[in-house]
């Protein structure tokens, strides 16, 4: 028998949704004993996620639903969340002195929080669409 | 879903101001940008930026602040930051933003620091 635990919540895809699933995710991280700012970390990570999920994924049609999943393994814990559209158009890091020097738009960090905030991320796509799968552990790799 | 956020400017001394409470996001990014054009209209040269510990701040409002300072590069006013919580500090310093406009303890740390540089 499997010891993994899985919950999910379904959201509309509307600006302010991201932040349901940030208290969803920061209630089941607290009740394995994350600490208080890994769990500020995952907060920012799923928020920037289901945004981009929102945003670019569903194009904020709020009839359309980001798929949130959060599974407990042992010390780890995964976040998916699920969108319908194709993934992010492009994965390089932000320049901040372009955007000072106004040559480049200031937006685009929440790819770059998620990836430096978490401990694993991978992209995948599936028949629904873009799916992005967030790994805390609560010991962190070295 | 509704975005709370309370936005206001006062002078310590020769230093402006702009107190921020609440969600700092691209939706509610104007406030801040109107105080920040405010003061600088009326001349500021030293800008701190104080954030109340209920602070929200996610990727949309990082952009809000990103061209705040880019203008207030262009225009050589000098900008601190103080009042963020432990993980947006680290955030902050991990976007770079401390390279542009430094983090301190308190306002009065920040206005030590302005001094130095009059």
């Amino acid at each position: 028998m499997s010891d993994e635990q899985k919950f999910e919540l379904h959201v509309p895809s509307k600006e302010g949704a991201e932040k349901i699933a940030m208290d969803f995710a920061a209630t089941v991280a607290k009740s394995m004993a994350f600490p208080a700012d890994r769990i500020e970390d995952l907060k920012t990570a799923v928020a920037e996620a289901c945004m981009n999920a929102i945003e670019h994924g569903n194009k904020s049609d709020a009839a359309t639903r980001v798929g949130i999943r959060l599974t407990v393994a042992g010390d780890r814990l995964q976040i998916a969340v699920q969108d319908r559209g194709t993934g992010p158009a492009q994965m390089r890091n932000p320049d901040l002195e372009s955007r000072i020097a106004g040559e480049a738009e200031a937006r685009g960090w929440g790819i770059f929080l998620i990836t430096n905030l978490m401990d694993e991320v991978k992209f995948e796509s599936n028949e629904q669409g873009n799916v992005i799968k967030m790994i805390i552990y609560l010991d962190k790799p070295q | 879903m509704s975005q709370s956020q309370e936005v206001s400017t006062r002078l310590k001394g020769d230093v402006s101001v702009i107190d921020v409470r609440g969600e700092v996001t691209a939706l509610s990014g104007r406030p801040i940008e109107q105080a920040y054009q405010g003061l600088s209209a009326a001349g500021a040269q030293k800008i701190l930026l104080v954030f109340a510990a209920d602070c929200y701040i996610n990727s949309g409002g990082i952009a809000v602040l990103i061209g705040i300072l880019a203008e207030c590069k262009k225009k050589a006013q000098l900008v601190r930051i103080t009042g963020l919580t432990p993980h947006f500090q680290k955030v902050f310093a991990m976007v770079g933003l401390t390279r542009y406009a430094p983090i301190d303890a308190s306002e009065d740390d920040a206005a030590a620091r302005f001094r130095e540089r009059p």
